[in-house]
């Protein structure tokens, strides 16, 4: 090897140009950055400014405006053109795009339970390298960060965290009367339930239709009931395929399940079948419901007093669990997740990126989240649930019901055709919600059309999906 | 100038040339008139039906490969959808939407176009307060109608009012009322398609028949089964047919209410061809699926045109000896 001596001259001019290097724009920012912010703006100087397209529904976008605002002002990076789709409707358009490998947004804005879909269409590009370049940590609670990583890399952030909560009402859990007529009939206090078998107690117990009081607030009708079912199915143990693959869905856990998830019809509004959000947030936040699991945000809805007349008489928790395996265990769920994913096809793709992560930050996002009139977006960073903005829109004590349930929150099918299973079991449970299946052949009916759907995609390949699945199940049987 | 003489025999050979020449004429402008049709036809609807043919053919996995690398599987697709309970039941579901509908639709837009027959004072204002419907986005009148249909709601209460019933119908909940909801609201959208098409049509009625059975002393009601209706009938068949091929593809209406619930109580063709290509991802599928339903509605308008034809036929023939008298 040969020896090389510097002399003092080309140690001082060294110097110099390194100090001169440091100042040159894309070099600069990297050496000085402190926070996770600062590295994040740094690293997308160095893509260049640019206006990037999305999909993303409007509720969603609004609350972002300001912070994407400060991300151009600070980079030159802002969002141009939009297509603005229901975050329910997004699925379909996304994997048109995906198909037809178009390069027309650069970021899209879904439900993160289709990332292995979208992914294993070619369509979703891997953030993996952009988060190495600016230092990007995900602040959440225990592994929630896996909801955003499929087959080994990660594909999004999340906006929006959209856990379940149990939602009681405390002026009926707290009324004297109603404490002692529970007391005299069950032999037990009358409280916020533990079980589902509680939960459904407690709502036959106080609903009283004759003054439009229901007992369950929950969703039943075909596009979302099925995600209450995942709740009970996984408490009681259920996981819906075993190793090889095959369905697991007939099983006792399963059956426990179905039978939780249509008892509902006893406490329910009649035309619960098919009601969705529109329909039961007003109903819960005008005090026709006695409990209920909802996403979070509802606990905005409920502070609200220009759009809720029950605020301050809700109790916060963690959904009901089961005591099916023998022991207590909870489970929420998050879906949809709204997240921002990057298409590998757009041309501006560090980008979109980028913007990304700064609108994913924990600090960046509080506005976002504890936007009071634009609610979609719901708290799901650790940096919210200590930010003074976030616990005023949610209370302190919806704010630890969320913490809490983010330890149990499990997803959907986290697989590759998450719509095609999702669907072929909606189906069969709101058939037998309305009458039109028996409850008995709702798992086996369901299993025989995922045995189709595995056919049709492969096993192979959703065997190997099976580890990101399992990744993202929580591993707690009970929030700290 | 000069005129040289024809001959007897070069005047007919003349009168020949210019007929043909005339004949070519008008096979030319035909041809210009239908040039647009024929582009539209060979460089849009050509394509998408050879690569919609090509995916029922051809097993494509989305997420296992690109289009042109799928497996050949024959009819096997075919088979598939039509050994399919769920596409029965799709059928039959869209066979009696559509028909329900298109009863509805015909008998209130007849009643409406024959009270509207006659001029009288402030027909123009009811002319546009019948026609507005059809003005409606469908997605609008799904949405409005949610709100007015829940069961304390608007219309649940006017029915209670007007009955002294407490009148409580599921409209949106009830697996046994939801396909007759959407079915009242398509009647209510597009009632005046049938109104404006029938109107038109009693404004061809000749007068003639109808003033000479007056004179004969013929009943309103007589005059109106036996001369008027015979005489609409390739009108009420086209207004039938036509309403009946749009109310087999509605869609929006179902989709934005009910989204194939409760249940699968709404799923109709249109709603299970989307979930297959769009929710599931079964393009493959779907396109065969597709092809099926269209080789079913060509079907539908081969019968309807050949109704058409022997209406035309038997009115041509009731006319012919008016024709000879006049």
């Amino acid at each position: 090897m040969a020896r090389r001596s510097i002399s003092r001259r080309h140690f001082i001019e060294g110097g110099v140009g390194l100090t001169v290097a440091n100042f040159l724009p894309g070099t600069t920012p990297l050496a000085f950055a402190a926070t996770m912010e600062e590295r994040t703006v740094a690293a997308a100087k160095s893509a260049g400014p640019a206006d990037v397209s999305g999909m993303i529904w409007s509720p969603y976008l609004v609350p972002m405006q300001p912070v994407i605002a400060e991300f151009k002002k600070q980079t030159g990076i802002g969002v141009g053109a939009v297509q603005d789709i229901s975050i329910f409707d997004a699925p379909q358009r996304a994997m048109a795009e995906a198909l037809s490998h178009s390069p027309q947004f650069d970021f899209i804005h879904i439900d993160s339970n289709m990332i292995p879909s979208l992914a294993s269409a070619g369509y979703l590009e891997p953030l993996d390298e952009y988060i190495k370049n600016a230092d990007f940590h995900y602040d959440v609670v225990a592994g929630y960060d896996n909801f955003m990583k499929y087959g080994g890399h990660t594909y999004g952030v999340p906006t929006d965290g959209n856990v379940h909560i149990q939602y009681t009402r405390k002026d009926l859990l707290d009324n004297p009367d109603n404490k002692k007529r529970f007391a005299d009939k069950f032999g037990t206090e009358l409280k916020v339930p533990e079980t589902w078998e509680e939960n459904l107690r407690l709502q036959e117990f106080l609903m009283d239709p004759s003054k439009d009081l229901y007992g369950s607030g929950n969703l039943r009708n075909r596009a979302n009931g099925v995600t209450w079912w995942y709740m009970i199915f996984y408490s009681a143990g259920g996981f819906p395929f075993d190793d090889d693959m095959k369905p697991t869905l007939n099983t006792p856990a399963g059956q426990y399940a179905v039978d939780i998830y249509l008892q509902d019809k006893k406490v329910n509004h009649p035309e619960a079948a098919n009601w969705g959000t529109p329909q039961m947030i007003p109903r819960i936040a005008q005090g026709h419901v006695v409990s209920c699991q909802y996403w979070d945000g509802t606990c905005k809805t409920i502070k609200n007093p220009q759009q809720s007349k029950t605020a301050g008489q809700f109790y916060f928790s963690v959904v009901p669990g089961s005591n099916f395996t023998g022991k207590l265990v909870h489970r929420s769920i998050s879906s949809p997740l709204a997240a921002i994913l990057v298409n590998k096809y757009s041309p501006r793709k560090a980008q979109a990126a980028y913007l990304a992560l700064w609108l994913g930050s924990g600090k960046n996002s509080i506005p976002i989240v504890s936007d009071p009139v634009n609610a979609f977006n719901d708290a799901w960073s650790n940096a919210h649930f200590a930010a003074p903005p976030v616990i005023d829109a949610y209370t302190q004590d919806g704010i630890n019901a969320i913490k809490k349930n983010f330890e149990v929150v499990a997803p959907p099918i986290y697989l590759t055709g998450y719509l095609e299973f999702q669907d072929a079991l909606a189906k069969n449970l709101s058939e037998a919600y309305v009458g039109q299946l028996a409850a008995k052949d709702v798992l086996k009916n369901t299993e025989d059309e995922w045995t189709k759907i595995i056919g049709r995609i492969g096993r192979s390949k959703l065997k190997q999906d099976l580890a990101s699945y399992k990744a993202a199940m929580p591993k707690l049987a009970v929030p700290a | 100038m000069a005129v040289a003489a024809l001959s007897s025999a070069e005047i007919p050979a003349a009168a020949s040339r210019r007929a043909a020449s005339r004949a070519r004429a008008v096979r030319r402008f035909k041809l210009t008139l239908l040039l647009p049709l024929i582009a539209l036809f060979v460089f849009l609807l050509v394509p998408v039906l050879t690569l919609q043919l090509y995916f029922s053919f051809h097993q494509w996995t989305v997420y296992l490969g690109s289009w042109w690398d799928a497996d050949y599987v024959g009819l096997d697709l075919f088979q598939s959808v039509l050994t399919d309970p769920r596409f029965g039941w799709a059928v039959l579901r869209s066979l009696a939407f559509a028909t329900g509908s298109t009863v509805g639709c015909f008998v209130v837009g007849f009643a409406l176009a024959y009270l509207m027959a006659k001029p009288f004072r402030g027909h123009a204002v009811y002319y546009t307060l019948f026609i507005l419907p059809m003005l409606t986005v469908p997605v609008v009148v799904s949405y409005t109608a949610e709100m007015m249909l829940y069961r304390n709601g608007p219309v649940n209460g006017i029915i209670s009012a007007l009955t002294g019933l407490d009148f409580q119908v599921s409209w949106l909940a009830d697996p046994n009322i939801a396909l007759t909801t959407v079915a009242l609201l398509e009647i209510w959208n597009w009632t005046p398609f049938s109104f404006i098409i029938m109107l038109a049509g009693l404004a061809a009625v000749p007068k003639e028949p109808i003033e000479a059975a007056e004179i004969l002393g013929a009943s309103k009601w007589r005059i109106f089964w036996e001369v008027q209706v015979p005489l609409l009938r390739p009108v009420i068949l086209l207004a039938l047919v036509l309403r009946f091929l749009e109310a087999m593809a509605e869609f929006p209406k179902t989709w934005a209410l009910f989204q194939g619930g409760p249940g699968s109580a709404t799923e109709t063709l249109p709603v299970y061809i989307f979930m297959t290509t769009w929710q599931y991802f079964e393009i493959s599928k779907g396109a065969a699926m597709s092809y099926i339903v269209m080789l079913l509605m060509i079907a539908i308008v081969l019968v309807a045109i050949h109704l058409l034809r022997r209406e035309k036929r038997s009115l041509d023939l009731m006319y012919a000896p008016h024709a000879a008298d006049g």
